[in-house]
């Protein structure tokens, strides 16, 4: 047990230098995690303040270039610095090795190499905001973006450069589900988990790449004048919306594809049953990483494209329902006469299934055409996404972080405060934003400082529940930091939640540098909890 | 690691099995790489699609103030380079150290070429204002019946930019290589860099087959 | 690593004879008026140029099948960009409703009106700056 004290990574080796040059995947898993966590903190804080300003209609709590700065940088930072990287670049790197059995990933080096480049692009960032701001809203639009006098370049120079990033990720996922998995561990035996983050790497490496030269356009129509995006020189506004959504609507499922998989591990472990249907699990999530790249023009239904590609497109849509109701369907079956227990990480689950349940539902709203021209740029919207990418992703990432908290620091949070703080996170987000449902259907559009009289019952709901969500979420990320610093350590040979892949059974807890003391033999699947009794074994 | 075979050649990585899982990992990778290029230059092709589309005459007409003498010469150049650098993986896998050095420095002199080339043509296009953007300035006989040309060498320029670029990233990658081959430190042990920038100057050359008649000879 | 294919020299010799070949045939092509088969001429040769290099030069013949995989699908998602896009591009204004939609550019940028006429060399040429005396010449 003392051996196994002194050998984990986050004490061995020591030094300040050998966490800035560490090629240890886990190592970079916190480095990700803790800056997203802190950009995380600080899109938040704009939302916050955001919500404030629409408390009234004539609230004047900051200008309103302030506002369209407000919105567009909560946007940028929330999806380029905190969600795309966060999920596969902090639990990804964390598990991904220990969930196929090997040492690390398959380059270390290009690893770290990706944080770092995620830094530096965040820096651009950072010098945006210093430096007065962007207000073209977080999707540049052209020609809008080519004139504003805001610091379009430095923003989109930053989110070119942490493009780099997640397609160095991606890449280095990719090649290490492939080729590193120890021998016996079939495709059809690895944690969906991977399988999600097989689905999101595929979605990076394919669509990013096209995102980094959208940018370079967009930077060259500035500099240059190049006319590909701007009507005054015989371009086209519409064709950027078409380069733009060639990677942002696949990029939505970047940011959702992990969530879907943390749930499929957290379900079957908290409810101690087989998972439901593993094969559709599996491949629902190849079908929707491809699908995503059929379906953009959804976004651009008011935009002028032709009426054709809007049938074509608002058809295709209604695909994407198919396997996310699988995924859905097969969380429930799941459940079902499964020992469910409601520990915290269980209890985002539950909160992801309704409130991703939701944010989907109203996505095949937005997906029919006719009632898109009717609800497109309202909040109707703005709900529906913040049902599918905070309901969705955020809780399903805070589920995630209290399922392998224990796992990943060898220590273990007030489950009780936990439990609260869910409960604050599920309670204030339908608090927030169900109201924008209403407000949208109302025809109170998105991006305005201020509004109409009567707007103002619902708006304010909307910013009082919204302090409860943020106070909420504050918790829950201090109650996990605390158990860090009350060093609350649990057994290195412990199982909380008797979990069956790999990471569980065959590491301890915080793992071992080199991840396994030997290498591990598969024995079991990772959910077969028909077959195999596994232990909840823990010191507390 | 308590595991790890004290024998192992020094180029494997500990948290490799061995050196064939190490190699078929690079070259996976490599190609997932490649895929990310090709699909950075789909953003262009598409661009060009939908303007030429859009501009058929323009395209047509523009074309001409293009020197295709010097397209070809170049596409020659780029071809003859990507042989050279085959045959420097060639002569590495039959471990003629010297031969493979020779061929590397040959690439790397073709790429010099092309270099060279396409700035004749790029500093002629400077000196008669055929430039992108609003930077577009040449108004002579056979351009002014042209309706918006700035269009066609936006992205002539910046498709043929970023190609250039791409050979000149190419060259500092041989130049490395010519290094650590004379070195003595690639062998047909252990030639994997070699592999991989070889696929990626194929890549190269694979992106002009398509350039070259889409701007030197619209029909 | 002696168990990797090498290619043979001779193959590698043919292959580039056959490169250079095809480039010539195809700027042969390229003055030979066939209409709209000129660029569906260019593009077979060009694939089949791109294919010579991809499958020999690049190894991808003797390759795992998953690289190759990974190379044809990013043609794939290429394919995928250029259909969709261009079923809105090519369809503006098919309903017929707003008939000048369907070349929505079409107008000459702004900033050519204040160009003066250039020689071949790119120099102003005096005397016919202005589109008036552009048009009487031309008749």
């Amino acid at each position: 047990m003392s051996e196994n004290k002194k050998q984990n990574y986050l004490n061995h080796p020591k030094g300040l230098m050998s966490w800035i040059l560490t090629l240890d995947h886990k190592r970079i898993g916190l480095m990700y995690l803790v800056s997203g966590i802190l950009f995380f903190f600080l899109g938040g804080l704009l939302a916050l303040v955001m919500r404030f300003e629409l408390a009234a209609p004539g609230n004047d709590v900051i200008s309103n270039e302030v506002y369209n700065n407000a919105y567009t940088l909560h946007g940028a930072i929330m999806i380029f610095l905190f969600i795309i990287p966060a999920i596969p670049g902090a639990l990804g790197n964390i598990l991904l090795p220990l969930m196929v059995g090997a040492k690390d990933v398959a380059f270390p080096r290009l690893n770290l190499a990706s944080f770092y480049i995620y830094s530096f692009g965040a820096l651009f960032a950072m010098y945006t905001i210093i430096n007065g701001g962007v207000d073209t809203g977080w999707t540049f639009y052209t020609p809008y973006s080519t004139q504003s006098s805001s610091n379009v370049v430095p923003m989109t120079l930053g989110i070119f450069i942490i493009g780099f990033s997640s397609i160095l990720t991606g890449l280095n996922f990719i090649a290490t589900i492939h080729k590193m998995r120890i021998p016996g561990l079939t495709w059809y035996k690895l944690p969906l988990f991977v399988w999600a983050l097989y689905g999101t790497s595929l979605v990076q490496i394919t669509a990013t790449p096209v995102l980094a030269i959208t940018m370079v356009l967009l930077m060259l129509e500035r500099f240059l004048g190049i006319g590909i995006f701007d009507p005054a020189l015989g371009g086209d506004p519409v064709l950027y919306q078409h380069f733009f959504w060639f990677y942002s609507h696949p990029a939505v499922y970047i940011m959702i594809l992990p969530a879907f998989g943390i749930i499929s591990e957290i379900i079957p472990v908290h409810s101690r049953k087989k998972i439901w249907g593993y094969k559709f699990i599996a491949y629902s999530t190849l079908s929707i990483a491809f699908i995503g790249f059929l379906v953009w023009g959804h976004h651009m239904f008011t935009s002028g494209q032709s009426v054709f590609s809007q049938i074509v497109f608002s058809f295709i849509t209604y695909f994407v329902g198919i396997p996310t109701g699988v995924k859905i369907f097969s969380w429930i079956l799941t459940m079902y006469k499964g020992q469910v227990s409601f520990t915290p990480p269980m209890m985002y689950a539950l909160a992801f299934l309704f409130l991703f349940t939701i944010g989907g539902l109203t996505g095949i709203f937005l997906g029919a055409v006719a009632l898109d021209i009717h609800l497109h740029d309202t909040y109707f919207v703005v709900a529906h996404f913040h049902y599918v990418m905070q309901g969705g992703t955020i809780v399903a990432f805070l589920g995630g972080l209290h399922h392998w908290w224990p796992k990943s620091f060898g220590v273990m949070y007030n489950q009780t405060v936990a439990n609260i703080a869910a409960l604050g996170v599920f309670i204030g987000f339908n608090g927030t934003f169900f109201p924008q449902f209403l407000l949208g259907l109302r025809g109170m559009p998105r991006r305005y400082a201020t509004y109409d009289e009567q707007f103002v019952e619902l708006h304010s709901y909307s910013t009082f529940w919204s302090g409860i969500l943020g106070l909420s979420i504050f918790l829950a990320i201090m109650n996990l930091f605390w158990s860090f610093i009350r060093k609350n350590k649990v057994d290195p040979g412990s199982n909380p939640w008797g979990g069956m892949s790999l990471e569980w059974t065959h590491t301890s807890s915080p793992p071992h540098p080199h991840n396994f003391e030997e290498e591990p033999v598969l024995q079991h699947g990772p959910y077969d909890y028909d077959k195999v009794i596994v232990e909840k074994t823990y010191n507390k | 690691m308590s595991d790890h075979n004290p024998n192992a050649p020094s180029h494997l990585k500990h948290y490799f099995h061995d050196v064939n899982q190490q190699y078929e990992t690079s070259k996976f990778a490599m190609w997932a790489f490649i895929l990310t290029e090709v699909l950075t230059f789909a953003g262009l092709f598409v661009a060009y699609i939908v303007y030429r589309s859009w501009y058929p005459d323009m395209f047509v007409d523009a074309h001409k103030l293009l020197d295709v003498n010097k397209g070809l010469t170049n596409t020659i150049v780029l071809i003859t380079s990507s042989l050279t650098m085959a045959l420097a993986i060639w002569a590495i896998q039959k471990n003629n150290k010297k031969l493979s050095v020779f061929m590397l420095v040959a690439t790397f002199i073709f790429a010099l070429a092309f270099l060279g080339i396409k700035y004749l043509e790029y500093s002629h296009k400077f000196e008669v204002g055929q430039l992108p953007g609003l930077y577009y300035s040449y108004m002579g006989p056979d351009a002014m019946h042209l309706n918006n040309p700035h269009i066609f060498f936006s992205i002539y320029f910046i498709m043929t930019g970023l190609h250039g670029l791409h050979v000149a990233i190419g060259m500092g990658l041989i130049a490395w290589l010519i290094y650590s081959t004379q070195k003595g430190n690639l062998t047909s042990e252990y030639y994997t860099p070699m592999e991989m920038i070889g696929i990626f100057w194929h890549l190269v050359d694979l992106i002009w087959i398509y350039l070259f008649p889409l701007f030197y000879l619209i029909g | 690593m002696s168990e990797h294919h090498i290619t043979p020299l001779k193959t590698y010799l043919i292959i580039a004879s056959l490169l250079l070949f095809l480039s010539g045939v195809t700027v042969w092509v390229s003055y030979v008026d066939l209409g709209p088969l000129n660029i569906v001429v260019a593009m077979l040769v060009a694939t089949v140029k791109a294919s010579l290099v991809a499958f020999f030069f690049m190894h991808l013949l003797w390759d795992d099948k998953k690289n190759l995989t990974l190379f044809l699908m990013s043609l794939m998602f290429f394919g995928i960009f250029v259909t969709i896009t261009l079923l809105d591009t090519e369809f503006r204004g098919d309903l017929g409703l707003n008939p000048e939609v369907k070349n929505p550019i079409n107008n000459r940028a702004a900033f050519y009106d204040t160009l003066p006429l250039t020689d071949t060399h790119g120099h102003p040429v005096d005397g016919h700056s202005d589109d008036h005396d552009k048009d009487k010449d031309h008749h």
